[in-house]
């Protein structure tokens, strides 16, 4: 087991630890603290740290007080989250001016519940329009594989603090891919749940349509630990389902036996770097899976999410955009105001599709079990970089870092992101998609590729 | 027939006035730029058809 005050210890690690005794709540989030201090003027993951409500919360810890799975385990969370006593950014400078949170988020009550402490709240994309980690207000998220990359976004911070080793354990939201663009540019797990699975309450908005909440880690026991201390219903929001919570610890170890796994074709096939295929080819030929699956409709399905992300988050930013554009991030700002100016029409022709498409996809989960596919068309760009090429194909870096992202969580499917780490270069992260509430077998083929060695987190 | 090409200018401004949206100058260029991508990248959902019986689920299900 992993030294629980080290930066590679995982969330696993720490809440053994400290629950035998072995390491005291105080100490580890101590590390974190200083570990942080160290990183940050490289990473900029963070833009609030709350170290003595932390230290607070890991002193009644250590006093016998907040048992659970995650005892003593340091997190952060985006910046959308939140937090009680700050203003909830939501990688805004806008929102700076608006009231401060009076209470946690459902998530960080729930991650609290379950013994781990949070420490801070992690830089994003402003308003979650965003697939680079750039921000002109607080400064990029910086990639720790490689400080002059890209981290993605826009949970670009909590990418960047969990690769860099600040935290083992943070939050973020994943709309169109932002979840698992950072998985797959920083190198490390991510698990977009299926929609409405976790509770969104006490989060900042940006498209309610698509809109998901999930964990970033080390591991996939850690994705596991905290996805399972996060389930439940929640009546303070709306898109959250009843329906019984399912632990997906007690089968993690079970392997990928009787797993029905594919590849997918078409659409996810083409329009991408080698590297992006090349770590499906190598996912794949660890798996045994040969089979080839084609989403129907794919590429409408991601100009359809498009579609509703721009109308939906435009229209949410309307007010500001007529009263303050001066305050937005130049890049995020013009986006708006495009997409405040397209036909309705688009939104409910998107809306209808998203219909046919689901009933499409659901039938093909017949056949298969779990559906491999890149997280992202290549590895991180190069932070300020506006335009990259794909296939031949010159195209804008913000827009198209999710094109193979948007066609999934449009019908709110699970995903679990797993990297793949590159000795000299970059690492790449691939998806692993399941229907709706089959969480357990992405997370099972997770932690199968995980003991073989094929995914990893990022080394020290 | 050719399709028209459609005056993105021209939409931005009228369209900026019909949701009582200001557009200030130097914003103008990113804005039209922003809708010619947005147009490539919705072209395929334009381009298809639907069943007219198809309607979006009135509360999404996954």
């Amino acid at each position: 087991m992993t030294d629980a005050l080290s930066k590679l210890a995982t969330a696993g690690d720490i809440a053994r630890a400290v629950s035998t005794g072995k390491a005291k709540a105080s100490a580890v989030i101590e590390a974190a603290l200083s570990r942080i201090q160290a990183a940050e003027p490289t990473v900029n993951a963070f833009t609030d740290i709350v170290a003595e409500r932390a230290r607070k919360r890991a002193a009644e810890i250590d006093a016998g007080r907040h048992r659970g799975a995650l005892m003593g385990v340091p997190f952060a969370v985006k910046n959308l989250f939140d937090i009680e006593g700050l203003p909830t950014r939501a990688g805004s400078k806008i929102n700076v001016d608006g009231p401060r949170a009076t209470r946690d988020s459902a998530l960080v009550r729930k991650l609290e519940a379950a013994g781990a402490v949070l420490v801070g709240g992690l830089n994003m994309g402003e308003y979650a329009y965003d697939f680079t980690g750039e921000n002109s207000h607080y400064g990029p998220s910086r990639n720790p594989r490689d400080p002059a990359h890209m981290t993605g976004g826009s949970s670009g911070g909590s990418g960047a603090a969990v690769a860099a080793g600040e935290v083992p354990l943070s939050l973020g939201s994943d709309t169109n891919g932002s979840i698992r663009v950072p998985s797959s540019l920083c190198g490390v797990f991510g698990l977009k749940p299926t929609y409405g699975r976790l509770s969104r309450a006490g989060t900042y908005p940006f498209v309610d349509s698509l809109d998901h909440l999930g964990p970033i880690a080390r591991s996939t026991e850690d994705l596991a630990l905290s996805y399972d201390a996060m389930q439940g219903a929640d009546t303070d929001d709306p898109a959250c389902i009843d329906r019984a919570i399912d632990p997906t610890m007690p089968r993690l170890g079970e392997g990928i036996a009787g797993l029905r796994i594919a590849i997918a074709g078409g659409y996810f096939a083409k329009g991408a770097e080698p590297e992006a295929f090349g770590s499906v080819a190598a996912v794949a030929k660890a798996l045994d899976a040969t089979k080839t699956v084609v989403l129907p409709q794919a590429e409408a399905a991601r100009a359809a999410a498009y579609v509703i992300t721009a109308i939906e988050g435009s229209q949410l930013h309307l007010p500001r955009l007529r009263t303050r554009p001066q305050d937005f991030d130049p890049d995020t700002r013009e986006r708006f105001m495009a997409g405040a100016l397209l036909p309705g029409a688009w939104y409910v022709k998107a809306q209808r599709l998203r219909r046919q498409y689901h009933a499409a996809v659901l039938a093909l989960f017949e056949e298969v079990d779990v559906v491999l596919a890149p997280a992202t068309p290549c590895t991180a760009p190069r932070l300020g970089q506006k335009m990259m090429k794909l296939d031949g194909v010159e195209l804008p870096v913000r827009a198209n870092l999710g094109l193979f992202t948007q066609p999934i969580s449009f019908i709110g499917l699970p995903v679990v992101v797993v990297p793949l780490q590159c000795p000299r270069g970059l690492p790449i992260g691939v998806q692993l998609i399941a229907r709706p509430f089959n969480e357990q077998a992405v997370l099972r083929v997770a932690a199968h590729l995980e003991r073989t060695g094929i995914t990893s987190a990022p080394p020290a | 027939m050719m399709e028209k090409k459609p005056d993105i200018e021209r939409l931005v401004a009228e369209g900026a006035k019909t949701v009582s949206l200001p557009i200030a100058d130097e914003y103008r260029a990113g804005v039209i730029l922003n809708i010619e991508r947005t147009l490539a990248i919705v072209r395929p959902l334009l381009d298809l058809e639907l069943d007219d019986a198809l309607t979006p689920a009135p509360v999404f299900r996954p």
